[in-house]
């Protein structure tokens, strides 16, 4: 084994790696890193995920529940530490299988992937009661910053990929199923299918339970927004007449190879200073992670029930509201923003017609939260046309260089909101805490030396 | 353990005590004119916490603290006694020894007639619970019913501050206002100006009830409660509880530790579990509590090496058969000690709130668990963390309002506060351990003065680094450059016409401003 797979495997049973090796790892990552771009292309199928937060033993539990790398490809929206007790391993973990497959593993950065975060929440000390000393932390923040602010999912299906994980009970997943909701077992807790105008019909009875007004008693998921149904185009009129993203409408959209239109996943959510994402990718984003700005913004902003643009109670960051949203993914050319960044109790939250969803991943937050977590499964187009090349470098990547970058971003495609592609949402719980081994040692604290 | 309460021998011997030679928090003199102020906010950048730390309010707090902490420390009996009258059953090392669980102040007539004012106050405060149930619906984490019950606590402040408080505190030097010089030069002035005690009252006593605007709770707010009570104190409100000839020293602040703030953590405890309050700037598992301090500086003080009278609070050594401290680590044996005890009260709410092994999610109260100097070295060591992490950082302290009683003006002996280290991404790690000598109020002002000087001193002692507050050096410090890519300076909104009233709302329910442990930038003022 080379000593980046005994690395892989040491931090997968929850033991640090050694100073030096950290150091190594992160050199190596920066190398990687440096060569993306701000905004990383990733094909579909890709599985996206929310805040980890150093919950360690949760984050192999997702593994488990989403499929083990390298045989899933995964997108992490950042905030891998701080606040749990094993940020340290998780980063690292996720930070080796990313040198290690490369190609296989996407980490973009959220707000605690900063130096000033990190010494108030928590990793800092972290680092230092595990090694006695700043440099790992300060290896990791270096590598902070290199990690991309943004990625860009082409290919998504606006179908569903057969559910492998589900038991023989499970039912397949119906051709026009738009968003089917998971539990940690593969089996299937609900379905919602697409309609004409884009709205979804609840097929499951079970399903009625993810309806807001339930989620908090069963805990399962938070799909589909109540008012999903109040589309864009006014009196719910259709903007399509054939199936949802795949060009076969009586308007004009669907004139590039992407059946479902793009998705954006950023860590927190929008800026007044970026309309396009073109302009994510002119910040310099080699840097500690600024007070304010785009690129402060995309990592601290939250969407809300506003009109246009309101102050963050969290000091940094913006309000943004479904206008907001809907104007930028029609700009865009995206069918859906894919974001973190704050707690939902059901794992995931669509809002804004399913225009933006919150992907949380960390279950039961803090020890104490209740919550459980999910992952969000985007499966690969099969329809021939989502042959697509990634755009953050070359380096080690095995299909790096196909074709030009595309032109995602499609001004004058005047159509209307595209259809999301189709979302499977895996819901999970925390992990059992049978054999976690306590400490041997109790290290004494400063104040009480 | 079960320490005997207080052993016979001691209970009736009140031998004329020496004068104290700890300081005291001030009684003001009603006779003498006294200018309320309303209290106002006055830390709103990261460089006014230190001046704050050179501050009346933030001598007068840790006087009041310490004052506190050293009435639950054990006493010793006050002179030799007769081993041979030693009562079976009591030990040898606890014959004539007091001690002072929490669960024997709360009731009884033994609790003089301030006290009972105030736990009949929270006990209305708790009641308004019943009144703003918590939403059944669909939220996020905070439960937003909360605005519900802080409202009505805020229309009812008044008339409960009335109802339970004395004329002679909410008129406090009120019939000589004409007297006070200069005060008819100004006797112009709006009827804004015209503040009394209860406008100070009001202030603290609100502040410890958490944000409804954040749903959350923390230390801020149980600082705001004992400045609440340090303010009854000044104004003389427990100074006839007892009469002077068969007061027990330090009975008085025993009543106010556990026979008042005891229950307010009852109440507050019941808030955060009825309404799901965030912990306010949660730290996740790298926080001593998600919400409190208190009950760990004053429990740990209970279970001390006993001490007489003149001597110091001791900074080592436990009560003969208290429980030790790792005790804590395990649930159900701490759980047996929560009703005597506010450290295991403290712990045994965590217990109930939290799931998972408790090294892991408490991995500080943890390490001090495997302390082995005993509960007073424990109680040594959260009073300077108290300092560092409660008093010392500015997202907690920049609530704190000033008036006459807590003083924004500088103390003259304060010590010369050591200039913050303005290192935006470098922490630095604490200089506690480069200890001063200490005196009777040592760690306090030994406390005051950790991030100081010795800041550069870059130790690498295995323990748990509490860094400097990254945000002391204020926004500009800390602040990099913009990116390049965008546009300069903070710009709201991309289209003015978008502003409407409602665009800079401070966010609406179920938003991010009551999410629990929503992350809030370290450099936020709100």
């Amino acid at each position: 084994m080379s000593d980046l797979d005994n690395a892989i495997a040491q931090l997968r049973a929850c033991r640090p790696i050694p100073e030096a090796q950290v150091r190594e790892l992160c050199h190596k990552a920066r190398e990687l890193l440096i060569e993306e771009g701000n905004v990383v292309t990733v094909n579909a199928p890709v599985t996206i995920c929310g805040d980890i937060h150093g919950q360690f033993h949760d984050l192999m539990e997702l593994f488990r529940v989403g499929g083990d790398v390298p045989d899933t490809n995964y997108l992490f929206m950042g905030d891998f530490v701080d606040r749990g007790f094993y940020s340290l391993e998780s980063f690292l973990l996720l930070l080796c299988l990313k040198v290690r497959y490369p190609d296989r593993m996407t980490l973009i950065r959220g707000n605690h992937e900063s130096r000033q975060i990190t010494t108030v929440y928590g990793f800092y000390d972290e680092c230092l009661r595990k090694y006695g000393s700043a440099n790992v932390w300060r290896y990791c923040c270096d590598v902070f910053d290199y990690l991309a602010l943004g990625a860009i999912v082409l290919g998504a299906s606006n179908t569903l990929s057969p559910n492998s994980e589900a038991g023989s009970a499970a039912r397949e997943a119906e051709e026009d199923t738009e968003i089917e909701v998971c539990n940690a077992d593969g089996d299937i807790m609900s379905q919602f299918s697409r309609q004409e105008g884009g709205a979804s019909r609840l097929l499951d009875p079970v399903g009625s339970a993810l309806r807001p007004s339930a989620t908090a008693t069963n805990g399962i998921g938070g799909a589909a927004d109540s008012s999903r149904n109040s589309g864009l185009g006014g009196a719910g009129a259709p903007s399509k007449t054939g199936s949802p993203g795949s060009g076969a409408s009586g308007s004009s959209d669907g004139t590039v190879g992407n059946p479902a239109g793009a998705v954006l996943c950023v860590h927190g959510g929008l800026s007044p200073l970026i309309d396009m994402v073109d302009k994510i990718r002119l910040l310099d984003r080699k840097q500690e992670v600024p007070h304010e700005g785009a690129m402060c913004d995309l990592l601290w902003s939250d969407p809300d029930e506003i009109d246009g643009w309101g102050l963050s109670p969290r000091g940094a960051g913006f309000l943004f509201g479904a206008d907001i949203v809907k104007v930028f993914n029609h700009r865009n050319d995206l069918s859906l923003i894919a974001r973190a960044h704050q707690l939902v109790m059901e794992g995931f939250k669509e809002m804004f017609d399913a225009s933006i969803v919150t992907v949380w991943s960390a279950p039961n937050y803090c020890y104490r939260c209740g919550n459980v977590a999910a992952l969000l499964e985007l499966s690969e187009d099969s329809s021939g046309l989502g042959i697509l090349s990634r755009t953050n470098g070359d380096v080690n990547r095995s299909d790096g260089g196909v074709g030009g970058p595309r032109g995602v971003l499609m001004e004058n495609d005047l159509a209307g909101l595209r259809s999301g592609p189709a979302r499977r949402y895996r819901v999970f719980q925390a992990a059992p805490q049978d054999s976690r081994g306590m400490p041997a040692k109790k290290p004494v604290a400063d104040y009480f030396l | 353990m079960e320490p005997p309460k207080t052993s016979p021998a001691t209970a009736t011997t009140s031998a004329a005590p020496p004068p104290p030679t700890f300081p005291k928090l001030e009684i003001l003199d009603p006779s003498t004119p006294h200018r309320f102020l309303r209290p106002v906010k006055r830390i709103n950048e990261g460089p006014d916490v230190a001046r704050f730390l050179t501050s009346q309010a933030y001598r007068d707090i840790g006087i009041f603290v310490l004052q506190l902490n050293r009435s639950l420390c054990p006493r010793k009996p006050p002179h030799p006694l007769d081993a041979s009258c030693r009562p079976p059953g009591i030990s040898k090392a606890l014959y004539g020894v007091t001690t002072f669980p929490t669960n024997s102040y709360l009731h009884g007539s033994a609790v003089p007639e301030p006290v009972v004012k105030l736990q009949r106050m929270l006990d209305t405060i708790e009641a308004i619970i019943d009144e703003a149930p918590p939403d059944p619906g669909p939220r996020r984490f905070g439960n937003a019913s909360f605005r519900t019950w802080h409202r009505l606590l805020e229309e009812r402040v008044d008339a409960l501050l009335r109802q339970f408080l004395p004329a002679h505190v909410l008129e406090f030097g009120q019939t000589d206002r004409d007297e006070i010089p200069g005060d008819q030069d100004e006797g112009t002035e709006t009827e804004e100006s015209e503040a009394g005690p209860l406008d100070e009252l009001r202030a603290y006593f609100l502040g410890g009830f958490g944000s409804a605007q954040r749903l959350d709770y923390g230390t801020g707010h149980e600082l705001s409660f004992v400045a609440f009570l340090g303010c009854l104190w000044k104004l003389g409100y427990f100074k006839e509880m007892f009469s002077a000839a068969d007061r027990p020293l330090d009975e008085t602040e025993r009543c106010i530790v556990l026979g008042v703030i005891e229950p307010y953590l009852k109440v507050v405890r019941r808030l955060i579990l009825t309404y799901t309050l965030e912990p306010a700037g949660s730290h996740g598992v790298w926080g001593l509590d998600d919400h409190f301090f208190m009950p760990y500086i004053f429990g740990s003080a209970q279970l001390t090496r006993p001490i007489t009278e003149t001597e110091p609070m001791p900074v080592e050594g436990s009560l003969p058969y208290a429980p030790p401290p790792s005790t804590v680590a395990t649930a159900a044996k701490a759980d047996s000690h929560r009703a005597e005890n506010m450290y295991f009260s403290a712990i045994g709410f965590i217990n109930d709130v939290k799931t998972g092994p408790f090294w892991e999610h408490s991995p500080i109260l943890f390490d001090i668990s495997g302390i082995k100097d005993g509960w007073g070295k424990i109680n040594k060591g959260m009073i300077k963390m108290y300092n560092a992490e409660v008093l010392s950082k500015f997202p907690v302290v920049q609530h704190f309002p000033f008036g006459s009683l807590f003083a924004w003006d500088a103390d003259p002996n304060a010590a010369v506060p050591t200039t913050s280290v303005h290192m935006a991404n470098q922490p630095i790690a604490s200089a506690a351990a480069a200890a001063a000598p200490m005196g009777t109020s040592a760690p306090w002002a030994q406390a005051t003065r950790m991030p100081g000087a010795a800041a550069g001193n870059t130790t690498t002692t295995p323990g748990i680094p509490y860094s400097q507050a990254p945000w002391a050096g204020g926004r500009s410090s800390a602040g990099p450059a913009l990116p390049r890519g965008g546009a300069p300076g903070p710009v709201l909104v991309s289209d003015p016409s978008q502003m409407t009233p409602a665009t800079f709302s401070r966010g609406t329910p179920g938003t991010a401003s009551h999410q629990f442990a929503v992350t809030k930038a370290p450099w936020a003022k709100d």
